[in-house]
């Protein structure tokens, strides 16, 4: 056990390494933010969003992140809420992860949108009814009990670790809700087929805690490997486990979806029909392959989740695999129209209103993502890794977590340990 | 709430016509290069914080057959607003989307701005900016040297229908040759003709009565893409019971509409027809007092000279229709005197049918005849040649006979692009004779659009004339044959695009264009021609005018004055005023009016003396009242209650039988395929599929092309059917070349189920620069039907006459 | 109560498309976007057909917002920009739009566009009516069952401009108006009544 000492720590702040990762990052992040003032400018005409798919890789990412950043606060308050100790030992760089994770999350909405210079109408004029709302008021507060939470947990002062677990009661529901909630952004759109369903909120659940946890072992991992943070094996391990029962609840909840689409062999069979040999259908495979079923088949026995490669394999293919889920759960719906009929729908796109002849139609509607989004996700994205690193550098101790061997029994992993 | 206004600054300058503008630049016209942009024109003269508005009116196309008025709002001197004119009857309170585009279309990029010299080869299209005076001077000059060499027909001089002032000012000042013939669509109007009376095509009665049809049968007419507003009483005839049945190769939006679609193969309407008759004159649902007193049938005919058996000393109340010579009354066979008497003998009583001998000279009525003639023509060959069945063809003559009143209604300009058209415009004519649908109400034949626009007999206006040693020669040989027939013309001018809009097979005429001295064009847009022409005026729309006021016409039982039009946009003038530039050069303009405002005066000066239906239209009358005017007394359905009598005709009846083509073997019209489009044709096998072209709401012929509002639903593009695309790998999207011995073209593929397997279809011409490669006309057949030239309006163009073979490009 | 809608007569309507650029004209709708389509039901090309050849059918549907009674636009905008009028319209104050584009995931029937640059017009000016405000880049639109011209009195430009009469401009609150009347002795329908939008504009065939 090193000592906790902060000074002579061998911290990876200290290296050239860390300058040179955080420069990188810096710089894919200015770039981000010139390709955004580029969209100001331009209009989102400059995306490849159109009438036809109005919402494209930023809400998907949007979608992506708030998942991301469940992991963190679930681990962390589970830690205080069910008592589970060894949790406790990773609750720091969790929380600092979910909240840079709520934080990107709330930039890609601003990004997405075409008036961002009007965005104080939610709070002048604002429509409770709108899920958007919702969403705004519950992210807001979840990014609120993040900061607390880390303010708390980095707090010297006596009482501290009893207000955590105070805040933690608080702080799980809140992370069930601001997934429940995005959901809800989708889920309650009668318009969209694909979207339209009750299962939409614990789908989401589900996939922001296997994502979530994937992404904070991805963290761990990393940090243990930058010899900065150790976690113990064992740790990883039951993350693995518990990883491994939500990869397989989300394979159920996506089962349970597509079988409902599928049997009546009315509208949801042709959704289905789109995502499974049609235009999105690379991604819901992917997911299904790369999201569900390899990390399930690495991590469903005990001997695989021990060995920190395969750990690391598998929580790489579940964030692979949810962004994939996003992706097609977004777009599967905006392909055909309810209404359906030639010429379509008036595209609308800076390409459509330019094209010659009947090109600014689409009787079926088709996005990809342009130059400019893609910049701006990866800049989003650096900047979050950047925050991370200088947030965990500042915030988290150096020193290794060991997992306590009695709170183990009361670990949800508990139940899988065993396999 | 507030509204957010943020008044476009900044207007992006766009590259209108590229070279022009450039060139403009370039050699600094005085005042012009500000001109030539856009910004020059559409910016506000002023900061506009309460912009200024006003109403214009004026009549809008003729060509469509519609001639709505159209109120406009003009807003800072730009059209800004086109709605339905609150002046005209509520009947006639009418627009249609190429009204409404008109506030894209008098602004696109399209726009000729400046008169321009040609710089590259005919047909490059490479042009620079000159001024009107060297513009005018160069083609005076050209004009002035041809005629001195060649003589004044070397000249020919073209007008397009909406191009000039309705008058054939310049064309007659200069002696110049017309062109001719037009050939356009009148093929079944040459069947017609000589039954019916020359004008015939137009019906005798309102279309307003199409209600009260139980039968309406559209052969080969759209009228619900063509004459747009005119749907509106079809659609009433729909609601109100009428049984539609729509005739024609393709499921046309009217067919969509009707009670039954009959998809004949292309070119063989006439075969359907005459199925009909057949089956009318075999089951005998013929009107027999209708024939007997309405129609020739009853006349007598003598058998060994195929000529009608006619009076050497009584005559008929009018001349022949085509040859306009007298012509003896025929005789007919009397039941009460057992004798051959004058057909309007009184109290005859004519035999139906029989063959009888008089003075030797066996003669037999025209309806013996035509049995004879149908003799050989049994329902079951007219469905194999027009591929309905036979059991339809008869229900339809049942219905169509038995069911009425019924209304023909031929569409100009579908089945009239076939060789044969005159077979079945002669068929048609039968057909009513038979059963009496002439001349009553509900009942009727002919081309259904309203009226007869221009021509409207319900207006009487002056008529502008030039002094009598002014007029056209005729070198006798039509535009459309000028690649082919030997003729003298060496410089062309014409008004809008004749060249590749009136004549098929344009590898020929360009050719031909290609080979003359000399060719101007006016036009309004950079149409298809331009790019052959040597100079080029630019003329402006008719939204736009030099004075307050432009044209004055005549339309559908209203007088309309345009007034309070927008000034001409670039360097465009009037009409009026180029032809009065051209003629200044021979120091003619004073035989011209100075002014549409003294035009317009003169046409309606003392009118309302001449006829008691003008009462009260006066020019300031009709300025005060905005500028449209309905006739008094004329009513809604501005159309007389014509009958079946008194037809102009030599005996006034229905003349079924034409002697006049009894040497061409067409006294009947006995059935001849079309030119090429039929389905025993041997150039099948190398070019298997019928190309037909026509009417789409978004053109008139070529106009409108270069509306980008348009272009934002439509392009050249085929419609091939799903069978004939698969068997050739395309798919809709795919560019494709369409191909015969006459030329070829590239344009977008629509893959349509709308067409019937072995047809492809294309909405008639778009400019060539808005095709991949070509343009249509590249492939259409320009053969010529010999006896056309025996026939009232000629031998028409058989654009659809035409066999190609389509490929993915 | 005053509420507005609208009853469409497909019998009569012939694709022309006449009521779209009529639509686009009066509110200086620019490039690339349209308030008001024509659709060739269940075709991928305008003017195709269904069934089998020769027995084939075409219906056009000129579609456009339906002024939903129960708008699902309306419900999910977070800044009320999209809003109900008095009038029974939905509307959109376009000072209020943050451009979230919630409402066009929202609607079933496409209804809305959305400004995704800076509007190109062409012709190059703020044609149509002068009343009708400009929308700047960023915000959603769609029809307004022409305010501006029915506030002053006057019917939607679609319905002026029909060239067969096939629309029927109304207050539907009026039991004896002739839209209400169409409506209810013609058998007036609405478009995807499973979503429970109800609408304000009706069909009948």
């Amino acid at each position: 056990m090193t000592t906790s000492s902060n000074a002579n720590a061998p911290r990876l702040g200290a290296s050239g390494k860390f300058k040179a990762v955080c420069a990188v990052l810096a710089a894919l992040a200015v770039a981000g933010i010139a390709a955004w003032v580029y969209q100001l400018m331009g209009g989102l005409g400059v995306t490849g969003m159109n009438n036809g798919t109005s919402w494209g890789l930023y809400i998907a990412m949007f979608m992506f992140f708030v998942g991301l950043s469940a992991g963190g606060l679930i681990v962390a308050s589970s830690a205080s809420v069910f008592h589970v100790a060894q949790y406790k030992k990773v609750a720091l760089p969790a929380v600092v992860l979910s909240t840079v994770c709520i934080c990107c999350a709330g930039m890609f909405i601003l990004i997405d949108l075409g008036g961002v210079q009007r965005v104080w109408q939610m709070l002048l004029s604002p429509n409770f009814a709108s899920p958007l709302m919702w969403d705004m008021c519950v992210i807001t507060l979840y990014l609120v009990v993040n900061i607390v939470y880390l303010r708390f947990m980095t707090s010297k002062k006596p009482g501290a670790e009893k207000r955590v677990a105070v805040l933690s009661r608080f702080a799980l529901p809140i992370a069930i809700l601001v997934h429940s909630v995005t959901a809800w952004i989708f889920g309650l759109e009668m318009a969209k087929e694909g979207w339209y369903s009750a299962i939409m909120a614990p789908l989401f659940v589900v996939s922001a805690m296997d994502s979530g946890l994937a992404l904070l072992l991805l963290s761990l991992l990393g940090l243990d490997k930058a010899g900065w943070f150790k976690t113990d094996h064992k740790l990883i391990a039951s993350l693995a486990g518990l990883l491994a029962t939500c990869v397989a609840i989300d394979a159920f909840l996506v089962g349970c979806e597509v079988l409902t689409m599928a049997y009546p062999g009315a509208s949801g069979a042709e959704t289905l029909a789109i995502m499974a040999t049609g235009a999105t259908a690379p991604f819901f495979w992917a997911e299904v392959v790369i999201g569900l079923l390899v990390p399930f088949c690495i991590l469903v026995f005990a001997k695989n989740r021990v060995r920190m490669g395969l750990v690391a394999l598998a929580s790489a293919c579940v964030v692979a695999g949810v962004l994939c889920k996003r992706i097609w759960l977004l777009l599967t719906s905006f392909a055909t129209f309810n209404v359906a009929g030639a010429p379509g729908v008036a595209g609308g796109s800076s390409l459509a209103a330019h094209a010659a002849g009947a090109d600014m139609w689409v009787t079926a509607s088709s996005y990809a993502p342009t130059w400019v989004e893609l910049v701006v996700v990866v800049g989003v994205i650096s900047l979050g890794a950047l925050a991370f690193l200088l947030l965990a550098r500042k915030l988290v101790p150096a020193g290794v977590a060991f997992a306590g061997e009695a709170a183990s029994r009361t670990s949800g992993a508990l139940a899988v340990e065993g396999v | 709430m507030s509204e957010v206004t943020s008044p476009q600054g900044g207007l992006t300058r766009r590259g209108f016509l590229k070279a022009a503008g450039a060139a403009a630049g370039a050699v600094g016209l005085a005042g012009a290069a500000s001109m030539t942009s856009v910004d020059g024109w559409l910016a506000p003269a002023a900061a506009h914080a309460e912009p200024q508005e006003r109403v214009a009116h004026l009549c809008h196309q003729f060509h469509c057959l519609t001639g709505c008025n159209l109120k406009c709002t003009i807003r800072d001197e730009r059209v800004s607003l086109v709605e339905p004119s609150d002046l005209a009857e509520k009947s006639h309170q009418t627009v249609c989307l190429r009204g409404i585009s008109e506030v894209e279309h008098i602004y696109s990029q399209d726009r000729l701005q400046t008169p321009l010299k040609r710089v590259g080869e005919r047909g490059e299209g490479k042009f620079e900016a000159i001024s009107w005076d060297e513009a005018i001077q160069t083609i005076a000059d050209a004009i002035k040297e041809s005629q001195q060499k060649y003589g004044e027909g070397s000249v020919f001089i073209r007008k397009s229908t909406e191009a000039g002032i309705d008058f054939e000012f310049i064309t007659s000042l200069l002696h110049a040759d017309g062109g001719g013939n037009w050939g356009l669509d009148r093929g079944q109007a040459n069947g017609t003709a000589a039954t019916f009376g020359a004008f015939s095509y137009c019906p005798n009665r309102s279309i307003w009565e199409m209600p009260k049809a139980s039968t309406i049968i559209e052969l080969g007419h759209n009228p619900l893409e063509s004459g747009i507003v005119w749907s509106r009483v079809l659609m009433d005839a729909k609601e109100a019971g009428s049984y539609i049945v729509t005739v024609d190769p393709r499921f046309t939006g009217t067919a969509a509409k009707s009670n039954e679609w009959l998809p004949v193969l292309p070119g063989t309407d006439a075969a359907l027809v005459q199925g009909m008759i057949r089956a009318i004159v075999d089951e005998g649902w013929y009107d027999e007092e209708f024939v007997k007193a309405h129609t020739s049938l009853v006349h007598l005919v003598d058998r060994k000279t195929g000529k009608s058996y006619r009076s050497a000393t009584e005559m008929c109340p009018n001349p022949a229709v085509v040859s306009m010579e007298p012509v003896g009354a025929p005789y007919v066979w009397d039941e009460v005197t057992n004798a051959p008497q004058l057909y309007n003998a009184a109290d005859v009583l004519p035999a139906l049918e029989g063959t009888w001998s008089v003075d030797g000279v066996e003669v037999s009525t025209e309806f013996t005849l035509m049995k004879e003639w149908l003799a050989d023509y049994p329902v079951e060959w007219a469905a194999k040649t027009c591929g309905i069945d036979a059991d339809t063809i008869v229900s339809l003559a049942d219905r169509y006979a038995n069911n009425g009143p019924a209304i023909l209604d031929f569409g100009l300009g579908g089945p009239d692009k076939y060789t044969n058209a005159d077979v079945l415009g002669h068929s048609s004519s039968i057909l009513v004779a038979l059963t009496g649908n002439y001349g009553k109400e509900g009942a009727g034949f002919g081309f259904f659009f309203g009226g007869i626009g221009a021509d409207d007999p319900a207006a009487t206006l002056n008529a502008w004339t030039l002094p009598e040693e002014y007029g056209t020669t005729d070198g006798g040989v039509a535009m459309y044959d000028m690649p082919y027939t030997q003729n003298n013309i060496h410089v062309a001018l014409t008004f809008g695009d004749a060249f590749t809009l009136e004549a098929a097979a344009a590898n020929d005429m360009l050719a031909w264009v290609k080979s003359l001295d000399f060719f101007a064009i006016v036009d309004i847009y950079h149409s298809s021609a331009v790019d052959y022409a040597d100079i080029v005026l630019p003329s402006c729309s008719k939204f736009e005018s030099e004075e307050d006021v432009k044209s004055l016409r005549a339309s559908y039982g209203h007088v309309m004055l345009a007034n309070n039009l927008v000034k001409p946009l670039f360097e465009s003038k009037s009409d009026l005023q180029i032809e009065r530039l051209l003629a200044a050069q021979w120091g003619l303009e004073d035989l011209l009016p100075e002014s549409y405002e003294e035009l317009g005066r003169f046409m309606l000066e003392g009118v309302e003396e001449l006829d008691p239906n003008m009462k009260g239209i006066t020019y300031d009358a009709l300025l005060e009242q905005g500028g449209c005017m309905p006739l008094p007394g004329v009513g809604e359905d501005y159309r007389v209650d014509g009958t079946a009598s008194d037809l102009p005709t030599p005996s006034g009846k229905i003349e079924c039988y034409n002697d006049y083509l009894y040497d061409w073997g067409q006294a009947f019209p006995v059935y001849e395929d079309a030119n090429e489009a039929f389905e025993a044709n041997p150039l099948k096998e190398k070019y298997p599929l019928y190309f037909m072209q026509g009417k789409s709401r978004y053109r008139i012929h070529a106009y409108y092309t270069s509306c980008q509002w348009f272009q934002e639903n439509f392009g050249p593009y085929v419609n091939i059917s799903p069978e004939d695309a698969e068997a050739r790998g395309l798919k809709t999207g795919d560019t494709v070349r369409v191909f015969n011995d006459r030329g070829e073209f590239k344009c977008g593929l629509h893959v349509n189920r709308s067409l019937q397997p072995g047809v492809l279809f294309m909405a008639e011409t778009t400019y060539t620069r808005y095709y991949p490669e070509g343009f249509l006309q590249n492939v259409t057949n320009s053969a010529r039907l010999e006896r056309g030239y025996d026939m009232y309006f000629g031998p028409q163009i058989p654009y659809n006459d035409t066999l190609v073979q389509i490929e993915k490009a | 109560m005053t509420k507005w809608g609208m009853a469409i007569n497909k019998t009569r309507c012939i694709g022309c498309q006449t009521c779209a650029f009529a639509c686009k004209m009066e509110n200086n709708v620019p490039s690339g976007l349209r308030w008001n389509r024509v659709l060739t039901e269940g075709c991928d090309v305008e003017d195709g057909a269904l069934g089998t050849y020769p027995a084939l059918s075409r219906a056009y549907l000129p579609i456009a917002c339906q002024h939903c009674e129960n708008p699902a636009c309306e419900k999910v905008c977070p800044t009320r920009a999209t809003y109900k009028d008095d009038k029974g319209r939905v509307l959109v104050d376009y000072d209020k739009c943050i451009g979230c584009r919630m409402c066009m995931a929202a609607c079933p029937y496409n209804a809305r566009v959305f400004n995704w640059n800076e509007p190109v017009r062409d012709p190059d000016f703020n044609y149509g009516d002068k009343d009708v405000p400009v929308r700047p880049k960023g915000v959603v639109e769609k029809c307004t069952l022409c305010k501006e011209r029915t506030d002053r009195g006057d019917e939607p430009m679609c319905v002026v401009c029909c060239p067969t009469k096939a629309r029927i401009y109304g207050d539907l609150d009026d039991p004896d108006s002739e839209v209400s009347r169409a409506i209810r002795e013609r058998g007036g329908y609405v478009l995807l009544e499973e979503q429970g939008t109800r609408p304000q504009v009706h069909y009948f065939d």
